[in-house]
């Protein structure tokens, strides 16, 4: 054991050189991205496979050594890198800083990479199952004409999103953040000839966007938080920070000069610093204090960061698929199968997850903030979970599905369980990239059929997918030992036990709609597998035997559902803690939200439990979902195929409908937001644009310039004697005048 | 010794009939002579001043204006002459080229 | 000191003029040699504004390579020009996009090859011309040259409508400059007395920093300022009636909302040269303008007129963005466009803070970049099937799939995704608006252009691009040559470059940000700005022995009769 740990613990490459070497994790893909789509034309199907998947298992071998790197830990010292804000060192984590990016007055930000255990575990979570994406893609895509423009963009989307994980700062994070939504732009509509896909895709960038507005404003609010901050904080704030406080504000000055305001360890210190009550401060500010100058000039510290992580959520809501703008995923689900597994179900959804643990030290400062994050989440899951009902399309399933459980992700984030959010996060890339590429697997067999109505029975023809397929099933559905069971669980302990100040009704309320939501999702999931490979083959089926794929396809599905299964070890409670064992993961993301809990427990608004869960939790939860699991089987095994051909009762057909509407959602928005938008336009265009502005201000002056002209013209006689009188009189008026004055 | 203001006095009644003859009168010819007995009163004028101060600057000018009024009327009479070869008439009412 | 210390910038902006020379001697006949000849001149210039941009030094004076000669002394009018930071960065812009401008236009223009060229060069001549100006009357003098080529390039060789639009075009900014040049006489006539009255910039500037603080200083202590005395008095008065036509001139120019309805009709009716010049240069010189003239001059009426102005950019941002969804025509929405990234260069520089105004500078260049080369390439397609209406495309991304992945990156670059050029520049001016006093409400509403401006540009490339091929017409369009090819390829490059390198270019706009922020803030009641800090100091004039002779005392007999 001690030879295992030692082996883990020991880096093969030593950190601090290794970490100048970050970028290339970034630059493999990317180049392959380039490399595929300019030459890929030329190069040829079989090279383009090379180079692309060569690229991203380059990529994830250098995420291999920088996960090794951050556990390196050398004379009982860990690995650390140097803290540019305050005098002390971030733990566990190493950094390259590659120089400015762009600086205008106070504001810069630097090309700075860094990996801690957070973004470290995400790294591996990206370039392996992104690879695997890849090799299963070779297979799934071997009759597509566009093969080359296929892999240039699934390759700059993993470098897209390996960005926004090691970025350290925000709006580098917002490089990747974007990246990852025009990549999936490009990807949603690969198949652009068709409209509806093309759409789609446009559909998820502008819903993006709309995200990526509140994000922008967001990072702004921080700007000028940061700002105040610097301006008005006191030896007092920076005392808290333990060491001279003098050295230390001058450091975090420093360190603003050099890294910009937005870097993630600058906004750390800053949360370390800011007590939450007056009472705390001694003389410093806290969230209590008002701001003094500046255009947020009057308000409070507390009041603006808690406005500027809702505008986070909105931002987060937009790339993960949350309520209200979870609309454009179940249309992503246009794209290649595949793409829908990494992109819509692994990696790019869960960002705004990553989002909120990365910035966990600031949103533990705000309940109403933490509160609104859980109350969206488990809103959007169970709405998901009710819509994933009634939907008969594989895809759009598991599409509702991922939004469902990153809602749950949310729930987790919202409530401050952060690492049982991000386990979750990393299961649920497994058994749902999974349970993706097990669907694409079974179009593909099947001549792209899609409808689960019209499949069935194909676990004897397909046996791997089946295989993999039910255990990434048993994943999600939460089934004691599959490792969803433990990350679900670990997120609805988390929020009945944690309690945020002032919202003490969420913990109860959110446990038990979570425990809804559970059942909800062992429902539709057991509908789904039992529509799909049990029963008889369906008569409306388009082929009459399916056939399995080939081994680029299982491979993956297979070590997807040993992931799976394995990743439980992360949940259990091996690690000895500060009170009793800790779960693993927990104990692993320890120095990554230790700011959080610190500030936490130091704040008293949000209370964070690390009790672990009895066996009486596991027993009530996993009945839960048993029983759910079991009323599908029995509704879709015995009870329906029975009562086949005869007319549902009204009121469930109503039901079915709404719910396989979506609620009606799109067409709410289609009527609130998009016609009245256009509508504008178009009126403003025609009235404001053509009529008022362009015809009568501008055309106008031209036709009174045109009237007033001719209409001198009948002045214009050609008497040459009329014209003298004219001057004479003006002459005479002139003498008059002047005689006047002179008189005067 | 008549004062100076007989002969300003004189002048203008002068300028005004000849203005008026200008303005109002149809007869090309006429208004020429107008136009003359507006330039006389303004040499009038000059020499009235060049009296009264005592030197030769106002003559000098009565010179220009007569010399000026020479040729203005060499010219202006060949215009006339012009025009009512082309249109046989010299009612100026007839002509109003100038509006185009 | 060489040649080329003192007379690079001449050599930069009359170039093209000897080109144009020598295209008068070659035979009407000779298409061929007269687009070569063009393109060499162009491209021998750029080399040299590459030149002068590499040898301008950041952390130099504020103007630098100056030249300065006697001109018209009698007017107090020097030939003057030098340039800070800003207009070096135009000019590299200018001279970028020239040589790729003839390229655009080689089988564009079939008529009138010789004349089309001669416009071409006489306006890049201008154009730079009065961005190196330094004397006020100098830079009105090219500024009112511009509008003569650029009538004859839509005027000529517009599309069917172009008489229409090149009128348009021509009052439409005749209007506005022949205001301004009351305004200037006007500044010319009460910033000195008889004698010492001058229309170099920095002297005009220099002569009205004290009663610019005056008023200033006056405005804090809410005493009654129209009793000032002399020229401060007179410029308070007068100052915002002067500020108005200044605004008023460079307002059409840029365009903002509501004098912006030229833009569309001359962008539509321009051929591709004209419609790239017009994004990439012209509409600049009205941001230009406010950033070295009307603010500066007027720092005290730029504070009463600042919310108003700042107003107006925001409509203009979102009024565009929503012009453009309305449209049917892609010319005139990327026309549209322009209007709404013309609106973030002027909020940003309204904001009156230093990420604001850079990312103004700097959004600047990358409008130039991107729109030009949306212009380019649509007129790439528009030679092949002679529509601007969207309806008549569809699909036609698999015919033309280089095209498409060009017209892509550049519209990616227009809705400002991080990476390419557009991102950096729209985040400063963002981030410089909420930093700014305007108001939270403004600001907010500013970012909203980001969601339209997604919510446009893709339905566009929806619209053109994708979807079934819907047109038979279409089946047969040829993918970019060769030659078309190497024109967008410069565009594509600079939109990486400048989005991932923005840095070597914000260091030349840093320091102009800075002293224009300074003298702006000059205005702003109660403010500590030092007239040092203010003060422009440029070369003075030569001496030469034509400046002795009217002092010298005359002799002869003459002088003995005196």
């Amino acid at each position: 054991m001690d030879a295992l740990k030692q082996f883990f613990m020991t880096a093969p490459v030593d950190p601090t050189v290794f970490a100048h070497s970050l970028w290339l994790i970034i630059a493999l893909p990317l180049i392959g991205a380039f490399v595929c789509g300019v030459f890929g034309k030329m190069l040829g199907r079989a090279n383009v496979h090379l180079v692309a998947c060569a690229a991203v298992a380059g990529s994830f071998a250098l995420s291999v050594l920088a996960f090794w790197s951050v556990s390196h830990v050398q004379g009982g010292m860990p690995v650390s890198t140097e803290n540019p804000f305050s005098t002390g060192v971030v733990r566990y984590a190493i950094s390259a800083d590659y120089g400015t990016w762009f600086s205008a007055g106070t504001f810069r930000v630097n090309y700075g990479l860094m990996v801690d255990h957070l973004s470290g575990i995400l790294l591996l979570v990206i370039t392996g199952v992104g690879f695997l994406i890849h090799l299963y893609s070779t297979s799934y895509m071997e009759h597509d004409e566009a093969y080359w423009r296929y892999f240039a963009y699934l390759n700059l989307f993993v470098a897209a999103m390996l960005t926004l994980v090691l970025a350290d700062s925000l709006v580098l994070l917002f490089v990747g953040w974007e990246g990852v939504g025009m990549a999936s732009y490009l990807l949603i509509g690969f198949w652009y000839s068709d409209t509806a896909k093309a759409w789609a895709g446009r559909k998820a960038f502008v819903t993006n966007r709309i995200g990526d507005f509140a994000f922008l404003i967001g990072s702004f609010l921080v700007v000028l938080l940061v700002g105040a901050f610097n301006a008005q904080a006191t030896s007092a704030n920076f005392g808290r920070l333990g060491g001279n406080a003098e050295t230390a504000q001058v450091r975090f000055r420093e360190g603003l000069q050099q890294q910009g305001p937005l870097s993630f360890r600058g906004l750390e210190v800053m949360a370390n610093a800011l007590p939450v009550t007056a009472e705390n401060a001694q003389g410093g500010v806290s969230l209590q204090s008002t701001i003094a100058e500046g255009p947020l000039a009057g308000r409070t510290f507390g009041g603006v960061l808690t406005v500027a992580l809702l505008l986070f959520l909105l931002g987060a809501a937009g790339k993960s698929a949350q309520f209200p703008l979870y609309v454009w995923l179940p249309d992503a689900m246009a794209g290649p199968t595949p793409v829908s597994a990494l992109i819509h179900a692994a990696t790019m959804v869960t960002a705004g997850v990553y989002l909120f643990s990365r910035m966990s030290f600031l949103l533990v400062m705000s309940p109403t903030a933490m509160v609104t994050v859980a109350i969206i989440g488990t809103v959007t899951s169970l709405v998901a979970a009710l819509i994933a009902f009634a939907q008969d399309d594989i895809k759009k399933v598991l599409a509702y599905s991922t939004v469902s459980q990153l809602g749950i992700m949310f729930m987790g984030v919202g409530m401050g369980i952060f690492w049982a959010a991000v386990l979750h996060l990393v299961t649920h890339a497994f058994f749902k990239a999974c349970l993706f590429l097990g669907a694409g697997t079974v179009m593909h067999g099947n001549a792209d059929e899609t409808d689960i109505k019209k499949l069935g029975g194909v676990r004897k023809e397909m046996p791997w997918t089946w295989a993999t397929f039910l255990i990434a099933t048993l994943a999600i559905t939460g089934i004691v030992p599959l490792s969803g069971f433990f990350s679900k669980d670990a997120i609805f302990h988390g929020v009945h036990h944690n309690h945020l100040h002032g919202y003490e009704w969420a913990s109860n309320a959110l446990y038990y709609v979570g425990l809804l939501i559970a059942a909800c999702t062992a429902f539709y999931m057991s509908r789904l597998y039992l529509l799909t490979f049990e029963g008889k083959r369906s008569a409306e089926a388009k082929v009459a035997h399916a056939h399995e794929s080939s081994w680029y396809m299982t491979l993956p599905l297979v070590v997807l559902a040993v992931l799976s299964v394995v990743s439980l070890v992360y949940a259990l409670p091996l690690m000895p803690g500060r009170n009793g064992p800790q779960p693993v993961m927990e104990n692993f993301l320890g120095p990554v939200f230790a700011s959080a809990e610190r500030i936490a427990s130091a704040g008293k608004r949000v209370e964070l439990d690390h009790s672990v869960p009895t066996f009486g939790n596991y027993l009530v939860a996993w009945l839960v979902v048993v029983a759910s699991g079991a009323l599908a089987g029995f509704m879709y095994m015995k009870f329906f195929p029975s009562r086949a051909g005869q007319p549902a009762p009204a009121f469930a057909r109503a039901t079915r409908r709404f719910a396989q509407n979506k609620f009606y959602v799109d067409e709410a928005y289609e009527f609130l937001v998009i016609r009245p938008v256009k509508n504008v336009s178009g009126i403003l265009y025609k009235l404001v644009d053509t009529v008022l502005i362009d015809t009568v201000a501008v055309r106008g002056t031209a036709w009174v310039t045109t009237r007033v002209g001719s209409a001198l013209r009948y002045v214009q006689t050609g008497d040459a004697q009329a014209y003298a009188a004219v001057m004479a009189l003006a002459l005479l008026g002139g003498a008059v005048y002047a005689l006047i004055q002179v008189l005067q | 010794m008549v004062p100076i203001s007989y002969y300003l006095i004189l002048a203008a009644a002068l300028f005004c009939l000849g203005m008026f003859g200008v303005l109002i009168r149809r007869n090309a010819l006429v208004v020429f002579m107008c136009v003359e007995l507006m330039l006389n009163a303004a040499n009038l004028t000059f020499l009235a001043f060049a009296k009264q101060n005592g030197d030769f600057i106002g003559h000098v000018s009565a010179f220009f204006v007569i010399a000026v009024a020479a040729a203005e009327a060499s010219i202006g009479l060949a215009i006339v002459i012009a025009v009512f070869r082309s249109r046989g008439t010299v009612n100026i009412d007839e002509m109003r080229t100038m509006k185009h | 000191m060489s040649f080329f210390d003192t007379h690079l910038l001449n050599l930069v902006v009359y170039l093209p003029l000897v080109f144009a020379a020598l295209l008068c001697l070659i035979p009407t006949g000779e298409r061929g040699q007269l687009r070569t000849i063009t393109f060499i001149g162009m491209l021998v210039d750029a080399v040299f504004g590459v030149w002068a941009y590499l040898r301008f030094e950041p952390g130099g004076a504020e103007f630098q390579l100056e030249y300065r000669t006697r001109w018209l002394e009698q007017l107090g009018v020097s030939y003057h020009i030098g340039v800070d930071g800003l207009a070096v960065s135009l000019l590299l812009l200018t001279v970028f996009l020239g040589p790729l401008v003839v390229m655009a236009s080689q089988t564009y223009i079939t008529e009138r090859v010789k004349e089309f060229h001669i416009s071409l060069l006489l306006l890049q001549t201008v154009m730079l011309g009065a961005l190196v100006s330094l004397d006020v009357l100098l830079f009105y003098i090219f500024w009112e040259a511009m509008l003569i080529p650029m009538y004859l390039l839509v005027g000529v060789w517009g599309a069917e409508d172009r008489q229409m639009a090149a009128v348009k075009f021509f009052l439409y900014t005749l209007v506005g400059s022949l205001l301004m040049l009351v305004a200037i006489v006007a500044l010319y006539f009460i910033s000195s007395t008889p004698g010492t009255r001058s229309f170099d910039y920095a002297t005009l500037y220099n002569s009205l920093i004290a009663a610019n603080r005056e008023i200033s200083s006056c405005m804090a202590t809410g005493g009654n300022c129209g009793e000032l005395a002399g020229l401060a008095g007179t410029l308070y008065r007068w100052g915002p009636w002067m500020f108005g036509a200044f605004a008023l001139a460079f307002a059409i120019k840029v365009p903002m909302w509501p004098v912006h309805t030229w833009l569309p009709d001359a962008h539509v009716q321009a051929p591709v040269a004209g419609s790239m010049i017009l994004a990439g240069v012209m509409l600049k010189m009205g941001t230009f303008g406010f950033w070295r003239y009307a603010i500066p001059f007027f720092p005290t009426a730029t504070q009463q007129a600042r919310p108003f102005l700042a107003v107006l950019a925001v409509i203009g941002i979102v009024y565009g963005a929503l012009m453009c969804l309305a449209q049917r025509d892609i010319k005139k929405l990327i026309a549209y466009s322009s209007v709404s990234h013309l609106g973030y260069c002027m909020l940003g520089m309204l904001a009156l803070t230093h990420e604001g105004a850079t990312g103004s500078a700097y959004q600047m260049l990358n409008h130039g970049v991107s729109t030009g080369a949306l212009f380019l390439l649509f007129g790439f397609i528009y030679e092949r099937r002679h529509t601007r209406l969207m309806s008549d495309y569809g699909g036609i991304a698999k015919v033309v799939p280089v095209f498409t992945a060009a017209f892509l990156i550049i519209t990616f670059s227009s809705i400002a995704v991080p990476g390419t050029n557009g991102f950096v520049g729209e985040f400063l001016v963002l981030l410089g608006t909420f930093k700014s006093n305007l108001g939270m409400g403004i600001a907010s509403v500013s970012v909203l252009g980001v969601i339209l401006g997604a919510a446009y540009m893709l339905w566009m490339v929806q619209k053109v691009f994708f979807g079934p091929l819907t047109h038979r017409e279409n089946q047969h369009l040829s993918d970019l040559s060769l030659r078309e090819f190497a024109t967008v390829l410069p565009f594509l490059i600079l939109v990486l470059v400048m989005g991932l390198m923005p840095q070597p270019f914000l260091d030349r706009i840093n320091p102009s940000t800075e002293r224009f922020i300074t003298r702006a803030s000059l205005g702003i009641p109660g403010n500590n700005v030092q007239a040092d800090q203010v003060q422009i100091s440029v070369m003075g004039l030569p001496a030469s022995d034509l400046a002795v002779a009217p002092t010298a005392q005359p002799s002869g007999p003459l002088a003995v009769r005196r």
